[in-house]
């Protein structure tokens, strides 16, 4: 899967947030936030084809956790990213 | 979904920024505030934002009055670079200069509808008609439609 396209990650006041680029409209009333982990692998995979296990891989480069958490927390965001239409197939 | 709310004078020039940062860029903005009245109430209703490129009476405007003190409210008086600003649902007036004026307003998004109530629309062209007309007796107008007594004139409570 890919991140679409048209899409930046910015902090603002300390919280990673996605807005959309060029003429797309930004809705402050709905936006999408990430926390510190997710921002990190957000920002691991952009261009990139990437795969689940490509994101556990990153997650165990830089988090101390184990491989069956980490392969769980990677399905649970992946999933919430897809609700979100961040990313697609 | 988690609810955050960010002070206006950190909030409002990212805002002001990512609008300025591509031309015909807009921003949907959750209100805060009574002072647009009674049309436009506190985090109710939203606004559709662009930046401001030319401006005239009557256009709801996010102006900068001051440092850091940002309002979305209407002009009522331009001449020359000087705007004078007023809330619907204020009695005050405000000054600025056109370079303190931001952003325009578009339309509303109201009582969490996902039409845009534009403001080219015949609803708040009515609407402004009106509402600006009746500016004499906007105090209790406004008191009607939103009474309050002030605490001061509240009978104590006894324990």
């Amino acid at each position: 899967m890919k991140t679409k396209k048209g899409f930046r990650l910015r902090n603002i006041c300390g919280e990673n947030v996605i807005v959309a680029e060029g003429v797309e409209n930004i809705d402050f009333s709905r936006i999408i936030s990430m926390n510190e982990t997710s921002a990190f692998l957000w920002n691991g995979i952009q261009g990139k084809d990437f795969t689940e296990d490509d994101l556990v891989t990153l997650l165990l480069s830089e988090y101390e956790v184990d491989e069956a958490t980490a392969k769980a927390d990677v399905a649970g965001l992946v999933a919430k990213w897809k609700e979100a239409g961040i990313v697609e197939s | 979904m988690i609810t955050k709310q960010l002070p206006n004078e950190i909030f409002i020039p990212i805002v002001i920024e990512e609008l300025e940062s591509v031309e015909g860029k807009t921003v949907t903005l959750p209100l805060r505030g009574f002072s647009m009245r009674p049309f436009l109430e506190d985090q109710r209703d939203k606004a559709l934002l662009i930046a401001a490129r030319e401006i005239a009476v009557g256009d709801v405007v996010l102006a900068e009055i001051s440092k850091g003190h940002f309002v979305l409210h209407r002009i009522i008086a331009l001449k020359g670079n000087r705007v004078t600003l007023r809330g619907d649902g204020n009695l005050n007036n405000e000054y600025c200069l056109t370079e303190h004026v931001k952003a325009k307003a578009l339309g509303f998004y109201r009582k969490g509808r996902e039409t845009l109530d534009s403001t080219d629309g015949l609803k708040w062209r009515v609407y402004s008609w009106f509402w600006l007309r009746l500016y004499p007796i906007r105090r209790y107008l406004l008191f009607a439609l939103h009474p309050h007594i002030p605490q001061r004139f509240k009978r104590a409570k006894r324990p």
